[in-house]
C-alpha cells in the first residue's frame, strides 16, 4: 500500500516514508494492545481467564451479565454521567465568563488571573485533595452530587486558558462594532462572541467531559458508598467486595470506556482542530 | 431576535402593504463636532493634543496625516472607543465626552469592515436597530419598521439582492457597502469612517470614492473620515484636517490647504510629486509645485529674477514618462527639484534647463520655523 502510494518517488524517499509509517504503526499497536487484551479477556469464561490465546474462544458473556446484574453498574454510570455533565457545564460557563471578561475589559490584573489559571493547570490536583476533602466534608457533601460536582470547578483553569486563546483571535473591531451598535457587554457576549466561539466551546466541553468522566481519586474519597459513587471508583469496589471477580471487573471497565470512546469517535476531528488552532497541547 | 432579519421577504411584504416613500436614510441630521483641549497619550508618547478643533455640521471632514499622527485615536475618541485624558467633545452643543459609544449620536465604519461573520447582510445591518428596539422597550421601534429601514438603506447602497448572504459570500466592495449600510441605518447625525477605502483594491477605490461623495450628499449628515492618503483627502473632503504627531498642522477646505499650505510639513505632505523646496538667496525657503513651472528655452536670453516670478536653473538628472506629462528631476544650484512638462517637451538627461515659476505659484517659508511667510 505504501509502495503504491509513493510510486515515482526516489527509493530513498520511499524507504523513509515506509520507516515512518512502520514507527507510527508500532506506537499505535502499543497503545491499543492493552485495550484489546481487556476486550478479549472480558469475553472469556471464568475458568479460561488467564489464557494467552488472542482469540477469546470459547466465548462467554457471563462476565458482562455479572457486571450488569450483580453490581449497581447502572446507578454508578448514572452518577458518573450526572457528575461529568454538570461539572462540564459549570466549568465551561465559568470559563466563558472569565475569558470574556479578560479579553473584553482587559482589566489591569488580567495578567495575574491568566497566571493563576495556568498555575491551576500545572499544580497536581493530588496536592490539594486533602484540604478540598476537609472542606467538602465539613459542608456535609460526602456521598452527595454536590460533593462530586462542585469541587471539580477547581479544574477550570484549562478551559479558561483555551477559551481565552479563541477569544483573542476574534478581531477586536467586531467587539467594537457591537459596542457602536449599542450592544451592552452581555449582549455582545450572547449575540456576537458565543456564536463565533461555538466550535471552540464544543471542543473544550468534550475535553472537560472526558477528563471528568475519567476522574478516579476524588469520587473515591468523597463518595465511597457503592450507590453514591461513580463508575471509575466503583470498579475498584467491585473487585474488593466480591472476591476474585476479575472477569466482571474487566467487562465493567469495557462498558465504562464505551461512552468516552463514543464521544471521541464522534468528535475527534473537532478536538484535534481545536488543539491545533489554540496552540496549546 | 433575528427572525425579522433572517427573512428579508417580510420586509418586502410590509412594503407591499404600506406604501413607503423612496429610500430616505436621514432627514436632516446636524452633527457639528467641537473638540476642546482634547488630550490623549499612550504611555509617555502623546497621541493627540488639540487645543481646539471643530467639524462643521454637514461637512465631509477628512483627518489626514502620516501613520502615527493620531488621526485614528482622534476618531476613536469621538466614537467613544477611547477616552480622552483631558478636554471635552461636544456634538451639537452637547458634551458627550463621557457618554457611552452607542448613545452619543455617532455610527462608525471600521477599516476591516468588522461585519459579524455569522449573520446575514440583513442581520448585520439591522443589528443596531434590533438592540435599539429592545432597549427602548415594547413598541418603540416595530419590527416592520426595522425591516423597512434595513431594506431601504440596502437598496440605496445596491445591496437589495444580497440581504440573505453572509459576509464571506460577498466581494470586498460589497462588504464595504454593508459596513456603510450598517452605520447609516441608525440615522445618527455623525458617521465616522476609519480608512474605509484602504481594504479595497485600486480600481474599486476610485469608484468607492465617488460613491462616498454621492452618499454624503444624499444623507446630508456629518462624515468624519480618516485616511493616510493625501490625494484621497483632497478629493473626498469638503474640509481637510492635517495632523502630525497628535497636533493640528492645518485645517481648511482642500483648495485652501492646497493653495496656502500653512507650513513646510503641509506643503511637502500634499501633492504627488511633492512640492519642491529650495533655499533662496535671502535665506528663506521657496516652494513650488512641479506642475507650476514654465520651461524657458536654454537658447532664450537669460531672464533676471523679476516680479513676474523666480527662475531656477539646473541639470536634468532623471526623466520619467508619466502619460501625457514628463517629469524631470534636476540638480540645481540650491538643491534638487522636479518639474513637469508636456510629454512633447524635449528634455534629455544631462541637459541644463531653466524654468520660470510665476510669482503666484511661489510659496515662502521661514527657514527656521517652517511657517508660511
Amino acid at each position: 500500500m505504501i509502495a503504491v502510494r509513493h510510486v515515482g518517488l526516489r527509493p530513498r524517499v520511499a524507504v523513509a516514508a515506509t520507516g515512518r509509517h512502520a514507527a507510527i504503526l508500532i506506537v499505535i499497536i502499543g497503545l491499543l494492545f492493552p485495550l484489546f487484551w481487556v476486550a478479549v479477556t472480558s469475553l472469556r469464561p471464568a475458568n479460561d481467564l488467564f489464557s494467552t490465546s488472542p482469540i477469546p474462544w470459547p466465548m462467554s458473556v457471563e462476565n458482562y451479565r455479572d457486571a450488569i446484574f450483580r453490581f449497581p453498574i447502572g446507578t454508578m454510570l448514572l452518577n458518573t454521567a450526572i457528575m461529568a455533565i454538570a461539572a462540564t457545564l459549570l466549568q465551561v460557563t465559568v470559563a466563558i465568563g472569565a475569558a470574556y471578561a479578560l479579553v473584553r475589559f482587559r482589566p489591569r490584573w488580567g495578567g495575574a488571573v491568566v497566571l493563576l489559571a495556568g498555575a491551576a493547570v500545572v499544580i497536581p490536583p493530588q496536592m490539594l485533595i486533602i484540604p478540598q476533602f476537609l472542606i467538602a466534608s465539613h459542608l456535609g457533601w460526602r456521598d452527595t452530587y454536590l460533593g462530586l460536582i462542585i469541587p471539580q470547578l477547581a479544574a477550570c483553569g484549562l478551559p479558561i486558558l483555551l477559551l481565552r486563546e479563541y477569544l483573542v483571535d476574534i478581531p477586536t473591531s467586531l467587539l467594537e462594532a457591537s459596542i457602536m451598535d449599542g450592544a451592552r457587554p452581555a449582549e455582545t457576549l450572547r449575540l456576537v462572541v458565543l456564536p463565533l466561539l461555538r466550535p471552540a466551546l464544543a471542543a473544550v466541553s468534550i475535553l472537560v467531559f472526558v477528563n471528568t468522566w475519567n476522574e478516579y481519586l476524588w469520587p473515591t474519597l468523597i463518595a465511597p458508598q457503592v450507590n453514591h459513587t461513580t463508575i471509575q471508583a466503583g470498579l475498584q469496589l467491585l473487585g474488593n467486595q466480591e472476591g476474585p471477580t476479575s472477569g466482571a471487573l474487566l467487562a465493567a471497565a469495557m462498558i465504562t470506556t464505551l461512552p468516552v470512546l463514543a464521544v471521541y469517535a464522534i468528535a475527534s476531528r473537532r478536538i484535534t482542530h481545536a488543539f491545533l488552532q489554540s496552540g496549546i497541547k | 431576535m433575528t427572525d425579522v432579519m433572517r427573512q428579508p421577504e417580510s420586509a418586502a411584504r410590509e412594503r407591499g402593504r404600506v406604501p413607503t416613500p423612496p429610500a430616505v436614510v436621514a432627514a436632516a441630521p446636524s452633527g457639528g463636532i467641537e473638540l476642546r483641549s482634547v488630550r490623549k497619550s499612550f504611555g509617555s508618547t502623546p497621541a493627540v493634543d488639540l487645543p481646539a478643533l471643530s467639524v462643521p455640521a454637514g461637512s465631509l471632514t477628512v483627518l489626514v496625516g502620516p501613520s502615527g499622527c493620531g488621526k485614528s485615536t482622534l476618531l476613536r475618541m469621538i466614537a467613544g472607543l477611547e477616552t480622552p485624558e483631558a478636554g471635552h467633545i461636544h456634538i451639537d452643543g452637547q458634551d458627550i465626552t463621557a457618554a457611552r459609544p452607542g448613545e452619543r449620536g455617532v455610527a462608525m465604519v471600521f477599516q476591516d469592515f468588522a461585519l459579524y461573520p455569522h449573520m446575514t447582510v440583513a442581520a448585520n445591518v439591522g443589528f443596531g436597530l434590533v438592540l435599539e428596539a429592545k432597549h427602548a422597550g415594547r413598541g418603540a421601534l416595530p419590527r416592520a419598521e426595522i425591516s423597512r429601514r434595513v431594506r431601504d438603506v440596502c437598496d440605496l447602497l445596491g445591496l437589495g439582492d444580497k440581504l440573505g448572504r453572509r459576509p464571506r459570500e460577498l466581494s470586498g466592495g460589497e462588504r464595504q457597502r454593508v459596513a456603510l449600510a450598517r452605520a447609516l441605518v441608525r440615522r445618527k447625525p455623525v458617521l465616522l469612517l476609519d480608512e474605509p477605502l484602504s481594504n479595497l483594491d485600486a480600481g474599486l477605490r476610485a469608484q468607492a470614492r465617488a460613491e462616498l461623495i454621492r452618499l454624503h450628499r444624499e444623507v446630508a449628515g456629518t462624515f468624519v473620515l480618516v485616511t493616510h492618503d493625501q490625494a484621497e483627502a483632497l478629493s473626498l473632503g469638503t474640509r481637510v484636517v492635517v495632523l502630525r504627531a497628535g497636533r493640528l498642522e492645518q485645517a481648511g477646505t482642500p483648495e485652501e490647504i492646497w493653495r496656502c499650505p500653512a507650513n513646510l510639513f503641509v506643503a511637502r505632505f500634499l501633492g504627488s510629486p511633492a512640492m519642491n523646496i529650495v533655499a533662496d538667496s535671502r535665506g528663506r525657503l521657496l516652494g513650488w509645485r512641479p506642475a507650476d513651472a514654465i520651461a524657458l528655452g536654454v537658447t532664450s536670453p537669460p531672464a533676471a529674477p523679476t516680479d513676474a516670478g523666480e527662475v531656477f536653473e539646473g541639470e536634468v538628472d532623471v526623466t520619467e514618462f508619466v502619460g501625457d506629462r514628463r517629469m524631470a528631476h534636476c540638480v540645481g544650484d540650491h538643491g534638487p527639484w522636479s518639474v513637469e512638462f508636456p510629454a512633447a517637451t524635449p528634455v534629455a538627461v544631462g541637459q541644463r534647463i531653466r524654468v520660470l515659476v510665476p510669482a503666484g505659484s511661489l510659496h515662502h517659508f521661514d527657514a527656521q520655523t517652517g511657517t508660511r511667510l
